[in-house]
């Protein structure tokens, strides 16, 4: 089960590599999240209160959620631009079935992540079959999933279920909001999904598809496998925007798609696929999320926010992208020669 | 190779476990303590701060529309008369181009600025209402304008989008006669006001016997606007009307005008002063009829109005809101007939500036006991 960049490593797989290069970038994301709480502490009032963290992870979910979703597809060398719209579509779903009835939660919960998982099945099959460009074929998907969700919600409304909102804002010992387990619990699968054989074969086809076909990884299948997957994560993304908002709406979620690719960007996964993590994306979107909080409690004014903000985005992604580089080199160095 | 299949086997059981003693945590964690942060967080105001001076918070999900920059601006100048008199002391504005859940955070960053009471214009009629909710246990008074919310955390304060609608469909329907074809130019399919308008004017349609061929949507922009009524006429080229909602009717009018079917084919116009110019030019030239019909940017002042009072402690009067809606009143309908005053008073304005209405202090008065 050799996963290999070049022939001249044959004996180092991959995941030991992949390891090694998430390292550096897990660095630069860490300490944009330092800076980031420090900053927010300093500037946000009652930023550690109870309320104060239960809004901030209930705003940090969404976001993270799905940029694990693009993580798990950009490691295998895809890119989804209609990962908005699977959490939208998915959404709809769920809350027209959910029609704020507890009862009725676990089905519509249920219908939603199929729905999510169907969209990036979908997708799969049309960019590892059909062979179109991801970039291309997904911003096609984006129009028709968005479509469809007109169909299941043609205006906003629907009432999501008292129990998922009441859940969403709850928090444990005063100061452990539930969606701050839910990310952890995001993580801790990811580290489970990892370990996996279908973990290494992701990096492997992320980072050498020629390499890993000649290495017998069924490489199609574990593309289609990473769209599944994908769509199953921005599903749940899609739960946690429906906890959070608390009613449904046919554009819940449409514009998350750039905002996932920026968290994985930061947090150190290379958009060419094989390096990086999950682990970074949902740190990334913690700090994305965080900066344009920043913005605004450091009194920029209203029509400057948009441009500092874009400006400090690209800082940060500037930094994730410098020590991932300089890492890359590195490992050049020690065999890999891509 | 040997060693590293070991170490990943023993890397997934040490998370395994990890997750093992997360869930068990967790498990504990629930069944000693669970609650849901209210009142006493970061937010302030409350019933007893009716003295103020108040701070007012604005959270508006969707700029590079000039109605948009007019509601802001508008509501910038009233507050600071308000401001002049000690009764408020702050306006926080939070405004961009944001999705629902960039417009919760929005709102949540104005709940921890511990403003007494929000303004919204809200990107969904539904989708914000947790996080008003939130913002309402906190002891936050929340106004919506331009687009009504069903919370009923929430006052909208608002016009009736149904009736706007109808006023200029009344007008083509009449212009077509029955039996009439007409064409439609809409805002944003799923858009709940234009939901609410399209239904308005729909039921006006067929109750005067006019058909609609076609019906299609430009997003409140001139240049689709025209793209879009180009495309329905190139393949209607027979109908009688357009009906075409504010924001677009210009880019229809020159759609129109390159077809030269503006002599034989009746427009729904709209009251900014760029159409405004080219009605008033053919109004020289001679037979062309039209009609707008206000959509006022200053709801934004109308609704501190509102709020101030609100804040104050004032309650409302007993026929004042119908549900969660206080219902403004539509501004005076510019037609053929009152053109040119209505033409005067905003001549000197920008193409893009709404003819605009906004409550007196002793109108929104009478809204209240």
């Amino acid at each position: 089960m050799n996963l290999l960049r070049s022939p001249g490593t044959a004996d180092l797989p991959s995941p030991v590599r992949s390891v090694l290069s998430v390292r550096m970038p897990t660095v630069a994301v860490g300490l944009l999240l330092l800076v980031t709480v420090v900053a927010s502490a300093v500037l946000q009032p009652g930023f550690f209160s109870p309320y104060g963290l239960s809004a901030s992870f209930a705003t940090f979910l969404p976001l993270a959620t799905i940029a694990a979703a693009q993580t798990i597809i950009v490691l295998g060398g895809g890119i989804d631009l209609s990962i908005g719209t699977v959490v939208t579509l998915s959404s709809a779903v769920s809350v027209v079935l959910m029609q704020g009835d507890d009862g009725r939660l676990p089905l519509a919960l249920a219908a939603g992540l199929a729905t999510g998982a169907a969209c990036g099945l979908f997708n799969g099959l049309v960019v590892a079959v059909l062979r179109l460009q991801p970039i291309v074929a997904t911003f096609a998907t984006s129009s028709v999933f968005g479509g469809l969700a007109l169909l299941v919600l043609p205006t906003p409304g629907g009432q999501a279920a008292p129990v998922l909102t009441g859940t969403y804002r709850m928090v444990l010992l005063l100061y452990v909001p539930i969606p701050a387990i839910l990310l952890l619990a995001l993580f801790l699968g990811w580290r489970l999904l990892r370990g996996t054989r279908f973990g290494q074969h992701l990096y492997a086809v992320g980072g050498n598809a020629d390499a890993a076909y000649t290495s017998a990884v069924p490489v199609s299948a574990v593309r289609v496998l990473s769209y599944t997957l994908g769509g199953l994560v921005a599903a749940l993304a899609g739960v946690a925007l429906l906890a959070d908002a608390g009613a449904g709406d046919p554009t819940l979620g449409t514009q998350l798609t750039l905002g996932s690719i920026a968290a994985l960007v930061i947090g150190g996964t290379r958009l060419r696929g094989g390096s990086g993590g999950v682990g970074g994306a949902l740190v990334g979107a913690v700090v994305l999320s965080l900066i344009q909080g920043l913005v605004f409690f450091a009194g920029v004014p209203t029509n400057a926010r948009e441009f500092v903000y874009g400006c400090i985005i690209i800082a940060a992604i500037a930094l994730a992208g410098l020590l991932t580089n300089r890492n890359g080199s590195a490992a050049g160095t020690t065999g890999g020669n891509r | 190779m040997g060693s590293m299949t070991h170490r990943n086997t023993l890397g997934r059981g040490r998370f395994g476990l990890r997750a093992l003693g997360a869930a068990a945590v967790a498990g504990t964690l629930l069944a000693t303590a669970c609650s849901t942060p209210e009142g006493g967080g970061g937010g302030g105001g409350g019933e007893g701060d009716a003295e103020g001076p108040f701070t007012i918070g604005v959270s508006n999900g969707f700029i590079g529309s000039e109605w948009r920059e007019q509601m802001l601006s508008a509501l910038e100048t009233a507050f600071e008369e308000y401001e002049a008199e000690g009764v408020v002391d702050e306006l926080v504005v939070e405004s961009a181009d944001v999705d629902i859940n960039g417009q919760i955070q929005q709102i949540r960053n104005l709940i921890r600025s511990d403003v007494d009471a929000i303004i919204v214009n809200p990107n969904s009629p539904t989708a914000l209402d947790q996080v008003f909710a939130e913002a309402a246990d906190q002891g936050i008074q929340i106004v919506a304008i331009d687009q009504a919310v069903e919370s009923e955390d929430v006052v909208n304060v608002v016009i009736d989008q149904s009736e706007w609608a109808s006023i200029s469909a009344q007008w083509l329907a009449d212009e077509v006669g029955e039996g009439g074809q007409i064409i439609a130019v809409n805002g944003i399919d799923g858009h709940p006001a234009n939901e609410d308008r399209w239904s308005g004017a729909s039921e006006v349609f067929d109750a005067a016997g006019v058909e609609v061929v076609a019906n299609d949507y430009a997003e409140w922009d001139q240049n689709q606007g025209q793209t879009v009524t180009r495309d329905l006429l190139a393949s209607n080229p027979d109908v009688d009307g357009v009906f075409v909602q504010d924001g677009m009717a210009l880019g229809a009018f020159r759609a129109l005008e390159a077809e030269g079917a503006l002599e034989d084919v009746a427009l729904v116009g709209e009251a900014r002063v760029g159409y405004m110019r080219e009605w008033d030019a053919q109004r020289e030239e001679g037979d062309f009829s039209s009609i707008g019909v206000p959509n006022p940017p200053s709801v934004s002042v109308s609704a501190l109005h509102v709020v101030v009072r609100m804040l104050q402690g004032q309650e409302f009067a007993a026929d004042a809101l119908d549900g969660n809606n206080a219902w403004l009143p539509i501004p005076e309908t510019v037609t053929d007939d009152n053109f040119d005053d209505q033409f005067a008073q905003v001549e000197d304005e920008n193409d893009a500036y709404a003819v605009d209405h906004a409550l007196t202090s002793e109108e929104a008065d009478a809204y209240f006991e």
